[in-house]
């Protein structure tokens, strides 16, 4: 009986090794965090507009179909990285998306846009920083999916890769 | 010279400890009231730093840990209470912005698996010693 009793430590060892081994292989990034602000409604915001003359209002520009935010900043090397897949996103898939320009020069940002090309329906401005901190924004680039409600449906830190963009594309095909 | 050179280490840990210890608030955000500064010092020791991730934003650079220090102290100026300051800034970054994790359902087997196993232990190391006192 005894004997029997001590192959229960070696077999919770080989669990915790397996648990340990399953988190190392998985693609995972443990710097990343989940939104708080997920399945949750927009924070509002209203601001200037890099390029157009009227004020940027989110009550008027949300909750009537699936649109993207993105953070983005001229200063932001990753931004520059992403800019394809984001193009491809109003291109190729016709959604719309709104660029938050993210504590930058406006003159650099209009000159960023006119020589990488504008896949932005608008671009807000958020010249302090406060708009990202309502956000939960902590590293740009980041691309928030909104659904027709005006709900926060998925959230990704970092640069769209061709994986993600592929991930995006699935996801908005799901929700409304 | 196995002295000097331990000399000269202590020396470069003891400077490290010390500039460890220089502040990062810069002279621009400092409120001049000085209750209200001590109590922005104490909330900032508390938040998170989101992007170093294991240093408050009392202690870091990040132009992020800046912008929420000065967040804090408009804040406290404005009348908020601690309360609130914490509730605003965990709606948005939720409990990971803490440094000390909450005391809440979904932390309960973080705060008392410890106090689980060790009296878990005190049995094992009980029942074990009546047992060999027998033999």
């Amino acid at each position: 009986m005894k004997k029997q009793l001590l192959i229960i430590p070696s077999i919770l060892f080989l669990f915790i090794l397996l648990t340990f081994f399953y988190l190392l292989t998985i693609e995972r990034n443990p710097s990343e965090l989940p939104s708080n602000l997920l399945d949750k409604k927009i924070p509002k915001f209203e601001t200037e507009s890099l390029l157009k003359n009227e004020r940027f209002v989110s009550s008027k520009e949300f909750g009537k179909e699936i649109i993207l935010v993105n953070f983005f900043a001229t200063w932001c090397q990753p931004c520059r990285v992403e800019h394809t897949y984001i193009t491809r996103f109003s291109n190729e898939k016709g959604i719309r998306i709104i660029g938050i320009n993210y504590k930058d020069s406006p003159k650099k940002a209009v000159k960023w846009l006119s020589s990488l090309g504008n896949p932005y329906s608008d671009v807000p401005v958020d010249k302090d920083g406060r708009i990202a901190i309502d956000w939960g924004v902590y590293g740009i680039p980041e691309t928030f999916v909104i659904s027709s409600k005006g709900i926060i449906k998925y959230r990704h830190i970092g640069p769209v890769t061709g994986k993600i963009y592929k991930k995006i594309n699935l996801l908005i095909k799901d929700i409304e | 010279m196995i002295k000097k050179n331990f000399i000269i280490i202590i020396s470069i840990c003891l400077v490290h400890f010390f500039s460890n210890n220089a502040q990062t608030v810069e002279p621009d955000e400092i409120l001049k009231n000085q209750e209200q500064e001590l109590r922005a010092r104490n909330i900032s020791k508390n938040i998170r730093c989101m992007v170093c991730q294991n240093q408050s934003i009392d202690e870091s650079n990040a132009p992020l840990a800046k912008d929420l220090r000065i967040l804090i102290r408009e804040k406290i100026k404005a009348g908020k209470n601690n309360e609130e300051i914490y509730k605003f800034l965990t709606d948005r970054y939720g409990d990971f912005i803490l440094l000390k994790p909450p005391f809440k359902l979904n932390t309960f087997a973080l705060w008392f698996l410890p106090l689980i196993f060790f009296v878990i232990g005190i049995f094992i190391v009980f029942f074990h010693n009546k047992k060999s006192k027998q033999i």
